[in-house]
């Protein structure tokens, strides 16, 4: 689209218009590209300065009808319209707008800009902590790591500051008396659509009220927003599907997540690849995959990510009676059973399963793969069991393969591992503190607090050894898959610090789905406040380094775990055999408890219901199939299969060393 | 006290369960109505009646009363 290259209309031109019905108090102020045909365009109003591009060419949607490029009874109001769109039946009016190129346009109300505006961008929400403090500017560049460093980075003000600067200068990059509508995009039986811009092969069908807001959309990643949605000061992120009467109200939705079916959020973000359906979400930091699907469930003031709500699942952050100021965080991968109660403040640790409802407040964060029940009204724990379940290898199995997003600038950063230094570290520490409380505790004890937690004091030690075998078999994971990426290897090269690695010996922390060492972060965070970095697409580029360091990071953390879990003084390729020995042990182990987990699926209570009038075992296998059958069952054995051949290589490898 | 009697006792103590009700043929989920949790508990509580420690899958693969005592013997007799 050219602005520059638009003429007058012809006395032809305009008399073919007024012939077609069409009325201008200003004909002059109606300007046309060359090659303009007057035919194309039939009972409009044109008011204002209207540009039209060249009207030729047809389109077929998916309902197969064929369209011709024009513009049939509509109300325009200072528009630029380009190349080869259909616009019809526009009840309304389109008024302050750059249309752009190939846009169908049928059967609308209003879409108008009013005044100027950012379209949503810079916009705070008050996410996590209802009562603010936490104030977030959404941007339609806003990552879930950038989300997350201005939520929960508060005590750095400078830091802040410089967020909200970048937040700033975005939205008033963005900033417009009019709203434009990207290239290829669709619009179909919406009504009102004030201040918001929509980017190129977006379709909208059949939506109620937008108000300012930004629809981000690409051709690798068009964006459908659907019946009935009503929302204001929104963003909503590249491939994302939102319908069926959805609810948006200072909230961001990210890539690829799908909402719908009477769903609503307000002042929440979720992140890439989330689901919201039937349920409500209030000040929420929903993370990369955070999944909510039941009516009853009510997700409020908490931090989620890789999470899934069971149905009821609910929430307090009124805990005491100067407002709702409490917050909760869900670490990655965690989920909660039907009808779950957390009073928040509380912290779950990663990969945790909550069942029951908790009235205390507890912090399991040094203990991943968890199980929190509830037992006679108490919170109590079991550290490490959830590692040995089928859900946990399930989830960590299908979040690579249900990225949805098509676009290629993604924006969010994401680290699938279950295992990792992240959660490493955090067993070692756990492993580490359950030991303690067995020491310290006496035999008759049936608990020991940690806290604000009971764990069973008979498990303390079983506990410890779960998270012994999971760190046998991660640092295992992390050798076996470095021997096999280099079989022509040295033992120097396993046992020197990769070049451009942080130290091994660095936290490392969960960046809403980004792992990476807190060192690296802080880097960033200081050339954010000095002022090195200043645009999203910069900050973007600096998240994209970190996400890129995973590997070499993680090497060089299971360099210096490896002697401290095996009690080695230095790696040597003994030690190497040791650790290769206690990987295969350790990976049989999972994989026989997985088993176990998941074969109580196919035998005793479960067949309950099944054979209404006899034939119980029958009708299940019909239904459910059998357990040697089930292709979970089947991966789990290529899994052993794998195990045996990976040892093979690896010791083959470590032999000659 | 033999090796069964004090599974016995441990099984039922656990369980909350009358001890009378726990034979050697009592299987540990669908007689004594363990769960995935107390199926745990009672591999710990085996290992500490006995001061020893079993493996973790082949113990909760362990389904009977009977088959915990030789399960128990074995791992004692082994040291």
């Amino acid at each position: 689209m050219n602005l520059e290259s638009y003429l007058a209309l012809t006395p032809e031109a305009i008399k073919i218009l007024k012939g077609n019905g069409c009325w201008s108090r200003s004909w002059s102020k109606v300007k046309v590209t060359k090659g303009f045909d007057p035919t194309r365009i039939a009972g409009t109003i044109f008011r204002g300065e209207v540009r039209i591009g060249n009207l030729e060419g047809e389109f077929v949607p998916s309902d197969g009808i064929k369209r011709y490029a024009g513009i049939f009874d509509a109300n325009l109001h200072n528009v630029v319209i380009g190349d080869n769109c259909h616009i019809s039946n526009v009840n309304g009016w389109l008024s302050n707008l750059i249309i752009e190129d190939n846009v169908l346009m049928e059967n609308v109300g209003s879409i108008v800009c009013q005044g100027e505006t950012s379209f949503g961008n810079g916009h705070a929400i008050e996410v996590l902590n209802e009562g603010g403090g936490r104030e977030l500017k959404i941007t339609a560049m806003t990552s879930a790591q950038t989300a997350y460093l201005s939520t929960m980075y508060r005590h750095d003000d400078a830091l802040i500051k410089a967020l909200n600067q970048i937040a700033d200068n975005y939205a008033g990059g963005v900033r417009s008396h009019r709203a434009t509508i990207g290239e290829g995009a669709k619009l179909f039986h919406c009504q009102n659509i004030v201040n918001v811009n929509i980017g190129q092969g977006a379709i909208l069908r059949g939506i109620q009220n937008l108000k300012e807001g930004t629809i981000a959309s690409s051709h690798d990643a068009p964006t459908f927003v659907g019946d009935g949605v009503i929302a204001k000061d929104f963003i909503i992120q590249k491939g994302a599907h939102v319908s069926d009467g959805a609810l948006l109200s200072s909230t961001l939705i990210g890539e690829a997540s799908k909402i719908g079916k009477q769903f609503s959020a307000e002042n929440s973000v979720m992140f890439c690849n989330s689901e919201g359906f039937h349920s409500e979400v209030c000040s929420i930091f929903g993370g990369p995959y955070t999944v909510t699907h039941h009516r009853s469930t009510l997700l409020i003031a908490g931090m989620f990510s890789f999470f899934n709500a069971g149905s009821g699942t609910n929430q307090s952050n009124h805990m005491y009676k100067l407002g709702p100021l409490h917050q909760g965080i869900l670490e990655r991968g965690s989920k909660t059973g039907s009808s779950s109660y957390l009073l928040w403040p509380s912290r779950v640790g990663a990969f945790s399963a909550i069942m029951g409802k908790h009235y205390a407040n507890f912090d399991s964060s040094d203990f991943p793969f968890s199980y929190v029940n509830e037992d006679g009204g108490q919170s109590t724990l079991v550290p490490g069991m959830n590692f040995f379940t089928v859900g946990t290898m399930r989830d960590g199995l299908k979040w690579p393969t249900r990225d949805r997003r098509k676009n290629s600038d993604k924006l969010d950063q994401l680290n699938f591992e279950v295992l990792s230094p992240y959660t490493g570290q955090k067993m070692m520490r756990g492993q580490s503190i359950l030991l303690e409380l067995y020491s310290g505790a006496e035999k008759g004890q049936e608990y020991v607090s940690h806290q604000g937690i009971l764990i069973k004091r008979l498990l303390l030690k079983t506990c410890s050894r779960y998270y012994r075998l999971a760190l046998e078999k991660y640092l295992g994971d992390v050798l076996v898959s470095r021997l096999e990426g280099n079989p022509a290897m040295v033992l120097k090269d396993l046992t020197t610090p990769p070049e451009g690695a942080e130290d091994g010996n660095s936290t490392w922390i969960d960046v809403s789905g980004l792992l990476c060492t807190q060192p690296r972060l802080n880097n960033l965070l200081e050339q954010i406040k000095a002022g090195e970095v200043t645009t999203q697409h910069a900050l973007q580029s600096e998240l994209e380094m970190i996400h890129d360091s995973y590997a070499l990071d993680e090497w060089s953390w299971v360099q210096q775990a490896i002697p401290e879990v095996y009690s080695f003084e230095s790696i040597t390729s003994e030690n190497l055999m040791t650790v290769l020995e206690k990987w295969k042990v350790s990976s049989n182990k999972l994989l026989n408890m997985v088993e176990m987990d998941a074969s109580k699926e196919f035998e005793g209570t479960v067949r309950t219901g099944f054979g209404i009038d006899g034939h119980q075992s029958e009708d299940f296998e019909k239904v459910r199939g059998t357990f040697e059958s089930n292709s979970f069952k089947k991966q789990l054995d290529e899994m052993r299969q794998a195990v045996e051949g990976n040892y093979d290589r690896s010791l083959s490898i470590l032999n000659k060393l | 006290m033999s090796t069964l009697d004090r599974i016995k006792n441990v099984a039922a103590e656990l369980l909350k369960v009358d001890s009378s009700r726990v034979q050697e043929s009592s299987r540990f989920v669908e007689d004594l109505g363990a769960d995935s949790m107390q199926s745990i508990e009672l591999v710990a509580a085996f290992e500490e009646e006995f001061d020893i420690e079993m493996d973790e899958d082949a113990a909760l693969g362990v389904k009977t009363v009977g088959d915990a005592v030789g399960f128990i013997d074995k791992v004692m007799a082994e040291g």
